[in-house]
């Protein structure tokens, strides 16, 4: 019973996380401005990424694997969100066209 | 894992022929920074760890890193009516 | 000849616009003037006259011969090269094959006595610091002279060069955010963890998967990434010119030395007097620890100079 219980919670979170991947993919190539391009990127790379590493976590148990698990979801997140943010401040600085599709705040 | 094997191998295919095809150096430099990721994942399925982490360190990493300054460099990533260009022309 | 005329007038607005629409136009307008069936030396001799642009060779402008013999011997040596290769590919083991004949016997003995002659549990460390310790030593020359190409041909010190340096200066940053707090905070997080990282991986390379070119690259991205999110002013407080030189000239040195003592010693693992010591403790396997070191230093090295030379043009 328990076995059951814990295959069908890998599997939602399993599916889950590839949903969330396929949504980030379609994104990625459907959208047209580069900003819109990151928003779905950075999710792949953060919700997507946790759905699927507590997947595997589910399905392989708690030891020494878990651990390195943890370490790649926490490297992804801080890794990410910065690149995310870089190339969306490398668009708004030398794209020409950028007004077309965002509006950007002066300080 | 036979398929997950196939599939690497046509995408690194299909890579290969994109990088000599693709309209621009940056876009082809980003290709192959990709195929160095999915070759790195192929050597770890052929079980060798070691290839693995210097592939992935160097192909992806630091190779295309110094690809996309040499980009800067030649003036092939180039913004429109950048001090740049007027440098350039005096 | 009229056409030919407006061809040279085109070319010479060319050369005083720089257009690159005349250009294409002049172009077309060439193919448009030459026949189909004209005589290939006609239109090699045309070419010199009409075309200053065109920096060939004279000697092949002047044997057509030749040239054309040339391109047919080219084209017939490649396609030679290619089938010599796709017919030795043939005659190759399959791969995955177990009862390969090619080098078996000579794996065989790796697998059975790397561990037991050299103390290192991982095998490729093994042999490629050891057995084939030469070899890495080159590798790590060609490394070091790969430096030194670049440093010749990149290199903007010196006083008829102030100009250049003075615009390197300016526009090194051009496209990039320059004191991002975000990225400065991530690094100043990640960097340590990059360098430890690859620390580890140089250190417990004859024990688990890595080595000196892995972890070296790993601790070189780290030095980059570093000098991405604080610049060249914080980076240089401890990575110089001079602290490339000394680092990667003693490492070399250190290996060459290493290496020297192993074959002096007759290269067979027999009286060195360096014992392999426990299989499995860090301190174990001679002298493969030192050499990991040493290579994974001329790599990070290598790698930082060339990412500065290829950015600046100076460290």
């Amino acid at each position: 019973m328990l076995e059951y219980i814990r295959f069908g919670i890998f599997a939602v979170l399993l599916l889950a996380g590839l949903l969330v991947e396929v949504t980030a993919v379609l994104g990625v190539s459907r959208f047209r401005y580069s900003l819109n391009r990151i928003h779905a990127a950075g999710m792949g790379d953060t919700m997507g990424l946790l759905l699927i590493a507590l997947a595997a976590i589910v399905y392989l148990g708690l030891n020494a694997v878990t651990v390195k698990i943890i370490f790649i979801v926490g490297f992804f997140w801080l890794t990410g969100p910065v690149s995310g943010h870089l190339i969306g401040r490398l668009v708004s600085e030398t794209d020409e066209h950028f007004d077309a599709e965002a509006k950007l705040w002066k300080r | 894992m036979e398929a997950l094997n196939v599939i690497l191998l046509v995408f690194i295919l299909v890579c290969a022929i994109a990088v000599g095809r693709a309209k621009s150096l940056l876009s082809s430099v980003i290709i192959f920074m990709s195929q160095g990721l999915a070759m790195s994942i192929v050597w770890i399925m052929l079980r060798s760890p070691d290839l693995a982490i210097t592939e992935a360190a160097v192909g992806a990493g630091i190779s295309s890193l110094l690809m996309f300054v040499t980009l800067k460099k030649i003036h092939a990533i180039k913004e429109e009516g950048s001090p740049e260009e007027d440098a350039e022309e005096e | 000849m009229r056409k030919k005329n407006k061809a040279l007038a085109h070319l010479q607005e060319w050369l005083e616009h720089g257009d690159n629409a005349l250009e294409v136009e002049m172009e077309e307008e060439l193919e448009e003037e030459l026949p189909p069936e004209a005589p290939e030396e006609d239109h090699l001799e045309r070419e010199e006259k009409e075309d200053p642009r065109l920096n060939t060779p004279k000697k092949l402008e002047k044997h057509p011969a030749f040239e054309r013999w040339y391109r047919v011997a080219a084209v017939v040596v490649c396609l030679l090269l290619v089938g010599i290769l796709l017919f030795a590919a043939v005659h190759m083991p399959n791969f995955g094959q177990a009862d390969t004949l090619v080098d078996s016997e000579l794996s065989a003995f790796y697998v059975e006595h790397t561990l037991e002659e050299t103390g290192a549990v991982n095998i490729i460390t093994g042999i490629i610091l050891d057995y084939r310790g030469f070899d890495t030593l080159g590798e790590s020359h060609v490394l070091f002279i790969g430096v030194c190409t670049v440093l010749l041909l990149l290199s903007i010190k010196g006083e008829k060069d102030q100009e250049r340096r003075i615009w390197e200066d300016a526009y090194d940053r051009n496209f990039e955010p320059r004191h991002d707090e975000i990225l400065q905070t991530c690094a100043r997080i990640l960097t340590p963890l990059t360098l430890v990282f690859g620390i580890y991986i140089i250190l417990n390379g004859h024990l688990s998967p890595g080595g000196g070119f892995s972890g070296g690259a790993v601790l070189g991205a780290g030095l980059i990434l570093y000098q991405n999110a604080f610049g060249y002013q914080k980076i240089e407080r401890f990575f110089t010119f001079r602290t490339f030189k000394a680092v990667s000239v003693m490492s070399l040195l250190l290996y060459s030395c290493a290496k020297g003592y192993h074959f002096f010693t007759g290269a067979n693992h027999l009286e060195s007097g360096i014992s392999p010591g426990v299989a499995g403790n860090i301190f174990s396997a001679g002298l493969l620890l030192p050499l990991n070191f040493v290579v994974g230093c001329v790599v990070a090295c290598t790698m930082y100079a060339l990412y500065t030379m290829f950015r600046k043009g100076d460290f």
